[in-house]
């Protein structure tokens, strides 16, 4: 569970992290999804990825748990990105901001960083070389995998290396000058990453009821009265009820995913959900 | 055609690493454009491997994994489309005809992997108190050798039984939609537990609005046709203006109370 403690011990600030350090977290960041879950997502990748750096900015290993604790919720942004949300987190991590700042700015940086990577990897660099070099390979050349291999990791590489180093000095001194207001600070960025989770709800949220009644020759779609009401409205509900099972009534998050099983399978058996 | 036991054993491992490459490491290794060349040199035919693997990857342009939904699994379908259409001389068409059905199955084993891993996030937890960053790397490589081995179970079993053993998976999975579909459902809304958690922690009672307002926006924007990729982006520029916006506000009211020389400590919440 996650601990609500909102400062770390030791608010002594770190020595900055060597090249070592954070070279091994732009490989580790390689693995940001290898234990990917409908709960938490990339969460356990995450933390597998920052580890190191964590490591050598709390010596204390009451500030590591704490650290640890809350760089295990949930995560989920691009995984060709992801090493900028990484040396900002970092950066904050090192100057021993308060918790409620740290864990604000990363949701908020990890929830656009999907939309960008999408937009340049999938949609951009993989249709235009893969198209290409698929047209060779079906030639019967190997360099078609080989080009394909080379370009895209490439890109791949440069972008994580520099994304890392950028966001770490960005972080490092941005950081500097908000400490002086870090109450206000922490206020304005937990807003925004609870700005940011009220979107998340809405764009990640595909619960939809696929049931719909017999009504002659216009049968009723149970969703499109529900949209009218108000769209995403089930993703919405679902969110607020388990919030308020966890915080009013204790419940723990192990419970709540198989409360949402139940939903889905007997859902599933009755067709409900599309 | 009959393959040795070294084939088939590096069949078994090509499709290990690429079940594990589809979402890790290079991310790039386990495209058909890849997949298909490597498998095709390992059962002695390379030419057909690189036309069936060029063909597969024109087929799943379209059809990439964005936004975390599940499309019919390029990986086992790259292979097994090669693995037949080297076995049987298959023309390329029907090859591909042929994986469909194994690429179903890919698609499950990725859905039922991602929920099966959602309740060890208690562990994880776990680990997180104790600072044990030992188990944190050991439940990552437990998750991606266990996705990795039953992509290689199922390349395998296609591989040494041919296309029957297709036509028995895809019928098992049509008589367990109901439950495959309901699983997926359930997958879909676990997702709502990690927002839940989060708001759990950083919600406090006058930011519902916030909350609200967040939902509100990124639903507007989502549903104009050509703005639901950048949607969280623009819903940040809003988000990020109101922050900054609300930082400079409580700044000067605290620089405004110092100056009124009865500033006290506990000012702005």
């Amino acid at each position: 569970m996650a601990s609500n403690q909102t400062q770390y011990k030791n608010l002594t600030p770190s020595n900055k992290l060597d090249k070592k350090t954070l070279n091994k977290m732009v490989w580790r960041s390689l693995f940001l999804q290898a234990s990917f879950n409908y709960e938490r997502m990339q969460a356990a990748g995450w933390l597998y990825a920052i580890l190191p750096g964590l490591q050598k900015i709390h010596k204390d290993k009451d500030d590591l748990s704490t650290s640890m604790q809350h760089n295990l919720e949930f995560f989920n942004t691009h995984p060709f990105l992801v090493t900028f949300v990484m040396g900002i987190v970092l950066a904050m991590e090192e100057k021993k901001t308060e918790i409620n700042s740290i864990r604000a700015v990363r949701v908020a940086a990890m929830g656009p960083l999907g939309g960008i990577g999408d937009a340049l990897f999938w949609y951009t660099l993989v249709p235009i070389t893969a198209g290409i070099t698929a047209n060779m390979a079906m030639d019967g050349s190997i360099l078609g995998p080989i080009l394909f291999l080379l370009i895209f990791n490439g890109v791949q590489f440069a972008v994580r290396y520099f994304l890392m180093y950028w966001s770490y000095d960005l972080g490092s001194k941005a950081i500097g000058v908000l400490t002086a207001h870090a109450k206000e600070f922490t206020r304005a960025a937990t807003m925004l990453g609870v700005f940011i989770v009220g979107a998340l709800t809405s764009n990640y949220g595909g619960t939809t009821i696929a049931t719909t009644l017999e009504n002659g020759d216009s049968p009723i779609v149970i969703q499109g009265i529900l949209d009218g009401v108000l769209p995403k409205m089930i993703p919405l509900a679902l969110t607020i009820l388990l919030f308020w099972l966890m915080k009013k009534k204790g419940w723990t998050p192990v419970k709540c995913i198989c409360l949402l099983l139940v939903i889905g399978i007997v859902g599933g058996f009755f067709k409900v959900f599309a | 055609m009959e393959y040795n036991i070294i084939q088939i054993l590096l069949v078994g491992i090509v499709a290990f690493i690429a079940g594990i490459d589809q979402f890790n490491f290079l991310e790039s290794l386990y495209q058909p454009i890849v997949v298909g060349p490597v498998v095709g040199a390992i059962l002695g035919d390379l030419q057909t491997g690189l036309v069936v693997g060029g063909a597969y990857q024109l087929m799943t342009i379209g059809n990439m994994p964005v936004g975390g939904a599940q499309p019919p699994n390029a990986v086992i379908g790259g292979i097994m489309a090669t693995v037949f259409a080297v076995t049987s001389n298959l023309e390329i068409e029907v090859a591909l005809g042929l994986a469909v059905p194994f690429a179903l199955i890919g698609q499950y084993a990725v859905t039922l992997i991602f929920t099966i891993m959602s309740p060890l996030m208690a562990k994880a937890d776990q680990a997180a108190i104790k600072a044990d960053g030992a188990a944190i790397a050991k439940l990552n490589y437990f998750a991606m050798g266990m996705l990795g081995l039953f992509f290689a179970i199922v390349c395998v079993l296609g591989l040494v039984g041919g296309s029957a053993v297709g036509n028995t998976l895809s019928n098992l999975s049509q008589e367990y939609t109901w439950f495959m579909n309901g699983l997926s459902a359930a997958g879909g809304m676990m997702r709502y537990v990690g927002f839940a958690t989060l708001l759990r922690i950083m919600l406090s009672n006058d930011s519902w609005g916030i909350y609200f307002a967040g939902f509100a926006a990124a639903t507007i924007i989502g549903s104009i046709d050509g703005l639901s990729g950048p949607c969280l982006i623009l819903v940040a520029f809003i988000g990020v203006a109101i922050a900054i916006n609300e930082f400079q506000t409580s700044i000067r009211i605290k620089s405004n109370l110092k100056i009124a020389g009865n500033g006290g400590e506990e000012d702005g919440i």
